[in-house]
């Protein structure tokens, strides 16, 4: 069975060109789906690891310990990093402009007290 | 009472849907994805409003932005907020599609699961003919697919399932095993603040699918508790699960702008984040309902987060982001009330109105916690906001 697929109420446009709102979406997808591959690949290295017999079915039973969860936590953590880098980039050009600012203002004040 | 325990794992009570390795990965990705944006992404926030928006709005009127709409107006072409909050936005989506998969794999077993629900001494009471309230059918609340209504099949408890499993990757597991956070901390502010309460009988309204009702079963062993909600679906799975923990409930399906029960019924009613979607006019009309059901000296306590009023104007903007990004149209405006002025309009003393901010019970989460209140950081603040009056 199905359930319903979206929400009902118009949903915001984020992007001048609304093809760009639905690249983002498939990107992000994406992402989460290569992050669903690679908990597959580090459970099978787990078996194989552990010698316990390894199947489809030993596969999708695999349940991580609060050890593995702790690492893929770690590690989809450092796989965001990667993916949103260029959000990151301008995050901290937007922090040094301010810190730069803030500099600017600390001369100012300085400056002004000293006067 | 201070609430510790498992962090990482969601309590399996009989039916909450059991999840493949990789259906629970595909959560655990949105999980992550959330909590990147909360605690990195959103730091760019502030940054491209001090840099940017904040130095254009003060050329263009010649002083700062003082309130959280002149915010909102300075960062309405802002690049790098359109940006997070597109990526909000589908971590949002993708939370719910997550959740959805497995309840579609196994519906008809969750289903049997409910049937079969017994082992406490509650109840379960549905009217097929309650009409659903107009600002529950113009839009999904919080982009829920179906909100809280919709059945696709018979005696469905499939939203409910959907909802409790999602509102555990929302919160990023920070209500705790069982996501009872908010009825925990509120049950502890009613104690603190009114030691005298003996409560005979507890309302919960708007309970979906009970995460905060058992709080109150806990904190007020010898009272009879109730909750109500308008959609089918959550008050199904509410009774199998406060069931499959041994909490009894008498679960009923009612609006609560007009209840059924009678006047003077209850001793305390309370709400968990109900009043944010309602209406203007709803809400009002639940005041005054909750009057009428209210013995003397009773109580009623809603539990959300601060109001606007109490936030700084960028802060309020963030908490704000809800309204017009995640189907929540009364968020803001519920951010707004006055509790001594709603006491008044509907009837109680303004003067025994009350309001404050209760620390979060569960304090396992406290290190998950950015202490920010925030769109799409949900239970992150370590904080409930909580108003009401006395009777």
């Amino acid at each position: 069975m199905s359930l319903q697929q979206g929400a009902k109420g118009e949903r915001p446009r984020y992007f001048a060109d609304p093809g760009i709102d639905k690249v983002l979406s498939m990107t992000m997808a994406l992402a989460g789906e290569v992050a669903v591959m690679r908990d597959r690949l580090d459970s099978l290295e787990r078996l194989l690891e552990s010698g316990q017999p390894v199947s489809r079915a030993a596969l999708d039973a695999y349940a991580p310990d609060d050890a593995a969860r702790a690492e893929r936590d770690h590690w989809r953590a450092g796989f965001l990093d990667i993916v949103l880098r260029t959000v990151h980039q301008e995050r901290e050009a937007l922090e040094r402009r301010l810190n730069a600012q803030s500099y600017a203002a600390v001369i100012e004040d300085v400056e002004a007290t000293t006067a | 009472m201070a609430v510790t325990g498992e962090l990482t794992e969601q309590f399996a009570h009989a039916v909450l849907p059991v999840t493949t390795s990789e259906e629970y990965s595909r959560q655990e990705f949105v999980k992550s994805l959330k909590f990147h944006l909360a605690s990195t992404v959103s730091l760019g926030i502030k940054a491209a409003f001090q840099v940017r928006a904040q130095p254009q709005f003060k050329q263009a009127k010649g002083r700062e932005p003082e309130t959280y709409r002149e915010v909102q107006h300075a960062m309405a072409g802002e690049p790098y907020y359109q940006f997070w909050s597109a990526l909000q936005r589908n971590s949002q989506e993708m939370m719910w599609k997550s959740a959805q998969v497995p309840v579609e794999r196994q519906l008809p077993s969750l289903i049997d699961a409910f049937k079969n629900a017994s082992g406490s001494k509650g109840s379960l009471t549905l009217d097929p003919d309650l009409e659903v309230p107009r600002y529950h059918r113009l839009v999904d609340i919080h982009c829920m697919p179906g909100g809280y209504h919709t059945e696709f099949a018979e005696e469905d408890i499939a939203n409910g399932a959907v909802y409790d499993r999602a509102v555990y990757v929302y919160v990023m597991g920070r209500m705790g095993p069982l996501n009872s956070d908010i009825g925990d901390s509120t049950a502890n502010f009613v104690k603190a603040r009114f030691p005298d309460l003996k409560p005979r009988r507890i309302l919960d309204m708007g309970c979906g699918v009970g995460h905060s009702t058992l709080s109150y079963v806990d904190a007020y062993p010898d009272a009879e508790v109730y909750g109500i909600d308008v959609g089918a679906p959550m008050l199904r799975y509410a009774h199998a699960r406060a069931e499959s923990l041994g909490k009894p409930v008498h679960y009923s399906q009612q609006n609560a702008e007009k209840m059924n029960f009678p006047d003077g019924y209850f001793d305390l009613i309370v709400s968990h984040i109900l009043v944010h979607e309602t209406s203007h006019v709803a809400i009002r009309n639940i005041m005054r309902e909750t009057n009428r059901l209210l013995s003397p000296g009773g109580v009623v306590a809603h539990t959300e987060t601060p109001p606007y009023r109490q936030l700084e104007p960028f802060d309020a903007f963030m908490l704000d982001w809800d309204t017009r990004n995640n189907n929540e149209p009364f968020w803001g405006a519920s951010h707004e009330i006055v509790p001594a002025d709603m006491a008044e309009e509907t009837g109680f003393e303004g003067a025994k109105a009350f309001e404050g901010l209760q620390p979060s019970a569960y304090e396992s989460a406290d290190a998950q916690r950015t202490k920010v209140f925030q769109g799409g950081d949900f239970g992150g603040g370590g904080a409930w906001y909580i108003w009401g009056v006395q009777k």
